[in-house]
């Protein structure tokens, strides 16, 4: 009922509007006397009749829209949310295309999906800045933790020589912490003022590249070190201005120790000047010969001959440096041709002590052979094997005082075969003990008691070692002597 | 009454060829085997020039002069130094603070070294003798 009243109540207001317009223009003409009189109730019966019709008209217009409004907002009722956001141009049209709203409807779908379409690629951009924000997360704190914890110390400084940056090697090499530090003036932190120049020079240089330089540096412990630091100027791309990032500018320097760079070439220096003065000890007892004997100075045979004779030792002596040199080179490179067959150790090792005897003797050692009687068979290099045993032999009685003793002694457990030298020299430190195998080293009161060039040992370490599968080792005392002791495998077994 | 040459390295044939070419030229020679060998002979007898080397054991030839210099018998000593350290040692320095008056270098010649002594000892013709150079 409620809806009929709804539906026609406006209909119904304006037929009794007009009604009762038709009923004044009728009052008008029959009720009242004709004639000149009633000229004007005719006249307000008519304007009353007309606008009756036209209130009954604008009333029935604005219904008539209320209705179609009405219908429209009912077919989008009726209407599913897929029908509405449909995004595909193709899609089935929501109503029939006879459906009065079809019209209405369609242009209100499309107005929806242009903004479904733009909210989804605003999701979609949203989720991209989402994940690069958290990549960018991750990576800076990848960053932080490989800054922080990389070995070589890492200073950055801006353009007024301030830190602005030092990972954890650089605040214990300097000994500071970036947090706690209030005066962050480089030159107050950092006490190597060639770094700070460094830094200060890369700053104020217009052209790129990098700047390096070698430092020493002491530590909060008083220990000197070595570093190449090498500084770059640090200068911000247009992007980051564009990005509103602000200029990085200012310039960082890494440092890289070179503590062990610097003692093999201080190492270096040293083996190769102990290898020249032990190449020109023998090469001036020749040239001083060859002239005596040039200028005619040896007039009578005898010295002729001796004179011959120490040219002849000094070649010997400089020919087997060379080979010691050129062997170690060798091995080291792996291109040493090695013959291994299975020997007699005892025989190489009596070898050996025939070619030591002279400078022994010379010294007034005692040279004793304590060889075991048994039959020692060693898959050895029997050239390589000699040199080991003569260097370990040589070293002895080099480092064995007048009047001393080297004592070489085989012996073997069934197992392995064993040789070793004992001498009653100066021995040598613990320290001593430990470096001795290591190429270029030379104990220091060795380098005041005889020349060397630092490779016996090594030498006779690799021909052991890595050309034979044995062990060398040494035990010694200082002033009581060195045993050196050299373990090997019995031909056809390992150790 | 002829004059009197000490000797002193470490190498037996270096001190035998420049032993035999002294003595050949009429000087009285004596050898020491390092530096205190060398500063025990020197006490017993001061002799007219020292030929040393340089690098050997107990005392090498710079404390040796160190030590002559610094006594009054001995502080102006003739020293002619033999080496083989090349580069490593100053000659400069060795002539200026220690009055080394010759450096020669290993490998030297016998007939130089004789040379050397002889304009020292002023048995010299009086020519200015070369000065040898490290090597």
């Amino acid at each position: 009922m409620a809806t009929a009243v709804e539906k026609y109540g406006w209909t119904a207001v304006a037929l009794v509007g007009l009604g009762l317009s038709l009923l004044v223009a009728w009052a008008g003409d029959t009720v009242l006397p004709t004639g000149p009189a009633s000229a004007p109730l005719s006249a307000l019966a008519l304007a009353a009749l007309l606008g009756g019709s036209a209130l009954g008209l604008l009333l029935w217009h604005y219904r008539r829209q209320q209705r179609q409004a009405s219908r429209c907002l009912e077919a989008l009722a009726q209407l599913g949310p897929q029908d509405l956001f449909s995004d595909t141009s193709d899609a089935t049209p929501p109503l029939p295309a006879t459906h009065p709203q079809a019209q209405a409807i369609g242009r209100l779908r499309e107005a929806l999906s242009a903004h479904l379409r733009r909210i989804q690629e605003l999701e979609h951009v949203r989720a991209a800045l989402e994940v690069r924000c958290r990549r960018a997360l991750a990576q800076y704190e990848q960053i932080k933790a490989i800054f922080s914890h990389l070995a070589e110390p890492i200073v950055v400084v801006d353009d007024y020589n301030e830190l602005l940056l030092a990972n954890r090697s650089a605040q214990e090499l300097f000994g500071f912490e970036t947090g706690k530090a209030e005066d962050r003036a480089l030159a107050k932190l950092v006490q190597c003022q060639r770094l700070v120049d460094l830094l200060a020079g890369t700053v104020s240089r217009k052209a790129p590249g990098a700047r390096t330089e070698e430092l020493e540096i002491t530590d909060p412990q008083g220990r000197k070190r070595w570093y190449r630091a090498t500084a770059v100027k640090l200068s911000a791309g247009e992007g980051a201005e564009q990005r509103g990032a602000g200029a990085a500018s200012g310039a960082v320097a890494v440092l890289r120790d070179i503590g062990d760079h610097k003692a093999l070439q201080k190492r270096n220096a040293e083996f190769v000047s102990a290898v020249s003065h032990e190449m020109k000890t023998p090469l001036a007892g020749i040239k001083a010969y060859v002239e005596l004997l040039a200028d005619g100075e040896a007039e009578d045979r005898a010295t002729q001959e001796e004179f011959l004779q120490l040219i002849s030792g000094q070649a010997d002596r400089l020919q087997r440096l060379v080979e010691n040199l050129l062997n170690i080179a060798r091995i080291e490179a792996g291109v040493v041709n090695v013959n291994k067959q299975p020997r007699s150790l005892n025989e190489i090792l009596e070898e050996a002590l025939r070619l030591v005897r002279p400078s022994a003797e010379a010294k007034n050692i005692q040279l004793l052979s304590e060889l075991s009687p048994m039959y020692l068979g060693v898959l050895a290099d029997r050239d390589l094997l000699l040199q080991a045993a003569l260097n370990l032999l040589s070293n002895a009685v080099k480092y064995t005082p007048q009047g001393g003793k080297v004592i070489l002694r085989s012996q073997t457990d069934g197992q392995h075969i064993r040789f070793e030298v004992q001498d009653t020299g100066v021995g040598l430190s613990e320290e001593d003990c430990q470096r001795v195998f290591e190429k270029f080293y030379r104990v220091k009161k060795d380098r005041d008691m005889a020349p060397g060039t630092g490779l016996g040992l090594p030498l006779a370490k690799h021909i052991i070692e890595d050309v034979h599968g044995g062990t060398i080792t040494v035990q010694s005392k200082l002033g009581e002597g060195s045993t050196f002791a050299v373990v090997l495998p019995r031909a056809g077994q390992s150790l | 009454m002829p004059k009197r040459v000490l000797l002193c390295d470490d190498e037996v044939h270096i001190l035998r060829a420049a032993e035999f070419k002294l003595k050949k030229a009429g000087y009285e020679v004596e050898t020491a085997a390092d530096g205190l060998e060398a500063w025990d002979a020197i006490q017993r007898q001061r002799p007219d020039v020292l030929v040393t080397d340089c690098q050997m054991p107990r005392m090498d030839g710079l404390e040796l002069v160190r030590r002559l210099r610094g006594s009054p018998a001995t502080a102006d000593l003739p020293v002619i130094m033999l080496t083989a350290k090349g580069f490593e040692l100053s000659t400069e320095q060795l002539a200026e603070q220690w009055a080394v008056k010759v450096v020669m270098a290993k490998p030297f010649s016998p007939r130089d070294l004789l040379q050397q002594v002889e304009h020292i000892v002023g048995r010299a013709d009086g020519a200015d003798q070369p000065q040898p150079t490290l090597a």
